[in-house]
């Protein structure tokens, strides 16, 4: 046998043990081979849309690599550390430290050349998959499966030089102390059932003030927290693990009517152990978790933006043309002979608008004519209202203020005019863009309108088209669009006279992005996800043998199977749960303040979606518990 | 006087036979009896089958032929469940590495076999203190396994095993790991619970000494059986004859090891 054959011999009957860590690494070795595939193809050239689609690929490929690596550190310290007992009975045997480095060296190795030759195979054998699903995204004709040397490389290439890295670094984890102890296992007693009051009353304090501060915030602060807070529940989430939870379950041991009852006394005192034990674990586990349920909550809220945006954007094309402006009949025309042309109904309205200064409030007024709004109206299906002479009625700006202005009765004189009107309540449909005439607007009555249209010419043209097809008009008007997006780049956007908005092409755009941005967050909540649980199962394994031993004493006493399985259940169930918990609680919080900052800009609501992506993480969670506590059982029982 | 006494485990003919790569037979044809109240050492050298006689008594393995009662019931006529409720309720376990669950105290782990039956709190606390005061562990009920010396430990052990007042005390080299003067400790504590509460005892060892307090000696060899001894008025004459019997043994040298 062979120095080589040795160390691959360690890795295949470690295998029970190296198998969460390998599913992890193979999983992010295929996630990130499958975002290069997409980063080097060749259909993929230098669209807007493409462009996002590609960055986001590459932005999300440094998050796994960067994320990738602290996983392995981790799990590798781990690993070695538990093998502590082997390590020093081939030190015992006389082996030389210098072998044994090389020893770990070329086991690391073999189980990184495996993830990513096993990894980099699965990502090809799913990138046909992956590119149908990218390809609906981004809207693409064809993403054709290719071959390439590129992808293959820089997979490749990126993953080696982490396994290299941490083969290199590796052996450094290895405790070497006295050989004796070396052998003994397990090392020095660690304290485990010390804690601090102090600190734990100050991690509770912590939470407690970050999660007031978050539910109760206010969009003029908002700012201010998103900086503040992270570092505040970091911190706190930390000391709950290692102290508040321990100070917690103490007050609880200490009540024996409560504790000594069937398993708790069991379940409570292992679970006080393997708490002060795993304790960084878990703040790693929770802090991992809540990023992931962050990012794809955010995501998710986007997305929900972009269903909303319908009810912000009811017109379907909008035009705004300000006095000066030579084209305004020559876009209209071309507007509705494209309109025409793809045999999309529309109906078009054209509103004058109107601009005088109120002598109640000493503002602009902008005022709309009765029967042009009652005309866009009727295409929505709304009934037409009736305002008599000296009469007009509230335009309210958004949704939101519609009840406070129809409470509204005043009387004003328009200024420039002379005319006296009675304002009396809103108007109740939404028509309008938010703020799309200004955020001070009036509707008039016919009568008083014609009077003051001979007096004062009009401020602005708003050509208004609803169209009930509105998803279909991204081809519409792309001339249009053109010449602004040029004037932009140009800087000369102050010589045109005129606004284009069609809400859907910019809702094709903005639906798109975040719908790639969520796919790209789920993938990587995926690989999060995995690596999580495989911290969680690797530490179940180093513990395997005392646990196993326990079972024994267990099973001698006379503890029956079910019995048995309640206990593995109230041990497992925190470790699983508790992290996630924290996490979900976490990320509750930063919603709410993520919350204010939606209200504040588009007030649209994000519970629905959070709700989904919280069902669905948990859902995965519980399946991986019921995975991982099979196989701890089947371990348990059989005798080695 | 024999036919007075009722017996608490009856072995009639006991095989077992462990199926593997190599197949082993582990004990053959042997015959036990143990007596309600007795106190008895099985001796014998390594690999004998001491300790599948006594995780057949403990009813963890069963017999490839043969017949086992303990206490008037046949543990094969039980399914898993009934046999662990049989075990928790009737037996109680010493063993070699002690064993005691490590995130426990000492108080909780003499406890644990009550808690799982869900005893009143006021039930259990009365128990625990009695136990306490008769093994001397008052001053150190909540200390934690690692706190203790091993004589502290093995008591701690003991306690756990009698705190639900056990039929059958089955106990696996409980001196093995310990020095002369917690081993001494620990005989006397099992022989006066023997003699006060007429709780019988079975137990493995290879120590001589330790078989000395004992009422009866079964020496077994190669799963069968070779020899058996009853005490007279002194333990140092008692002592003398197993070792007797021990060197005639052979087996190895371990067990000759006061000579």
């Amino acid at each position: 046998m062979t120095f080589r054959q040795f160390a691959f011999r360690n890795v295949m009957r470690n295998r029970r043990i190296y198998a969460a860590f390998f599913m992890a690494s193979v999983f992010s070795v295929m996630v990130f081979f499958l975002f290069s595939m997409l980063l080097f193809h060749p259909s993929i050239e230098g669209s807007a849309l493409q462009d996002i689609a590609v960055l986001g690929m590459g932005i999300a490929e440094i998050i796994l690599y960067i994320f990738t690596m602290f996983f392995l550190f981790y799990s590798m310290r781990a690993f070695l550390q538990a093998r502590t007992k082997e390590f020093g009975i081939l030190l015992h045997l006389g082996m030389e430290k210098r072998q044994l480095h090389r020893l770990i060296f070329i086991e690391t190795f073999i189980i990184g050349a495996a993830s990513i030759g096993v990894g980099t195979f699965l990502g090809y054998m799913f990138s046909k998959f992956f590119f149908m699903v990218v390809k609906r995204i981004i809207l693409l004709p064809a993403l054709p499966l290719y071959f390439s040397w590129e992808p293959f490389a820089l997979t490749v290439g990126a993953f080696l030089s982490l396994f290299v890295i941490i083969s290199w670094v590796a052996p450094v984890f290895i405790r070497t102390g006295k050989l004796d102890e070396l052998i003994r296992g397990e090392g020095g007693g660690m304290e485990v059932h010390g804690f601090s009051k102090i600190r734990g009353v100050i991690g509770l304090v912590l939470l407690g003030l970050s999660y007031s501060m978050a539910a109760f915030t206010s969009n003029s602060i908002v700012i201010g927290l998103i900086f503040l807070l992270p570092p505040l529940v970091t911190l706190g989430t930390y000391l709950f693990f290692t102290d508040s939870l321990p100070f917690i379950l103490h007050l609880f041991k200490v009540r024996k009517e409560f504790y000594w009852r069937h398993f708790r006394l069991l379940a409570v005192s292992e679970g006080v152990i393997r708490l002060k034990e795993n304790a960084r674990m878990f703040f790693i586990v929770t802090i991992v978790s809540t990023i992931a349920f962050m990012s794809v909550g955010i995501l998710a809220s986007l997305t929900s933006f972009a269903s909303q945006y319908r009810e912000m954007n009811p017109l379907g094309l909008v035009y705004e043309s300000f006095p000066g402006n030579e084209l305004e009949q020559d876009h209209i025309n071309r507007l509705g002979y494209e309109l025409r042309k793809n045999e999309i109904e529309y109906t078009y309205v054209r509103f004058p608008v109107l601009k005088q200064r109120s002598s109640l409030t000493d503002y602009d007024v902008m005022i709309l004519k009765l029967s042009s709004v009652n005309r866009l109206s009727k295409s929505f299906g709304n009934q037409a209202f009736e305002l008599l002479e000296g009469e007009a009625l509230f335009l309210p700006p958004t949704a939101s203020t519609f009840e406070q202005l129809n409470r509204q009765s005043v009387r004003t004189v328009l200024e420039e005019s002379g005319i006296e009107v009675r304002i009396n309540g809103a108007y109740p449909y939404q028509l309008f863009p938010a703020h799309a005439i200004g955020t001070n607007a009036i509707i008039l009555n016919d009568a008083d309108y014609e009077k003051l249209a001979l007096l004062v010419e009009p401020s602005s043209i708003y050509h208004a088209f609803d169209i009930p097809d509105w998803q279909k008009t991204k081809n519409i008007g792309l001339t249009i669009e053109h010449s602004v997006t040029e004037s932009i780049l140009t800087g000369t956007r102050s010589k045109l006279h005129f606004t284009f908005d069609n809400p859907g092409l910019n809702y094709s755009v903005i639906r798109t992005t975040f719908t790639l941005l969520l796919f790209i967050g789920l993938l990587l909540a995926g690989v999060f996800l995995l690596a999580a649980g495989s911290f969680i199962y690797f530490r179940l394994y180093t513990s395997l043998d005392s646990d196993r031993k326990q079972f024994d004493v267990l099973r001698r006493m006379g503890i029956t199977d079910r019995e048995f399985k309640k206990i593995v259940n109230r041990q497992l169930i925190p470790q699983f749960f508790v992290p996630w918990g924290v996490a979900l609680v976490h990320s509750s919080f930063a919603f709410l303040s993520l919350q204010v900052i939606w209200d504040a800009l588009a007030e649209i609501s994000i519970v629905r979606e959070l709700i989904m992506v919280l069902v669905g993480f948990t859902a995965l969670q519980v399946i991986y518990f019921y995975l991982i506590r099979w196989r701890y059982l089947a371990h348990i029982r059989s005798p080695e | 006087m024999k036919w007075m006494k009722t017996s608490i485990v009856e072995l009639e003919q006991v095989t077992k036979i462990y199926e593997g790569k190599v197949m082993h037979r582990a004990l053959n044809r042997l015959d036990f009896e143990a007596d309600a109240g007795e106190f008895i050492a099985i001796m014998g050298p390594s690999g004998s089958g001491k300790t599948t006689l006594l995780n057949i008594i403990s009813t963890i393995d069963m017999p490839t032929y043969g017949r086992v009662m303990i206490d008037g019931i046949e543990p094969e006529a039980l399914n898993s469940n009934e046999l662990a409720l049989f075990r928790r309720h009737n037996f109680g376990f010493v063993f070699q590495d002690i064993n005691l669950l490590k995130s426990l105290t000492v108080e909780e782990n003499i406890v644990l076999p009550l808690t799982l039956d869900g005893l009143p709190i006021m039930e259990m606390q009365k128990r625990v203190d009695r136990l306490a005061g008769q093994l001397s562990l008052k001053e150190i009920l909540n200390r934690r396994p690692d706190e203790l010396s091993g004589g502290q430990a093995q008591r701690t052990a003991v306690g756990r095993a009698l705190i639900h007042n056990p039929k059958l005390i089955l106990a696996d080299e409980p001196t093995g790991n310990l020095d002369s003067n917690s081993a001494k400790e620990v005989l006397e504590l099992l022989s006066l619970v023997n003699q006060t509460e007429r709780t019988t005892i079975i137990m493995v060892t290879h120590d001589p000494i330790a078989a000395s307090y004992c009422d009866r000696v079964l020496f077994i060899k190669d799963g069968e059986f070779f020899n058996e001894i009853y005490k007279d008025e002194r333990r140092q004459t008692f002592f003398q004859r197993i070792l007797n019997v021990l060197s005639l043994l052979g087996g190895n040298v371990n067990d000759l090891r006061m000579l």
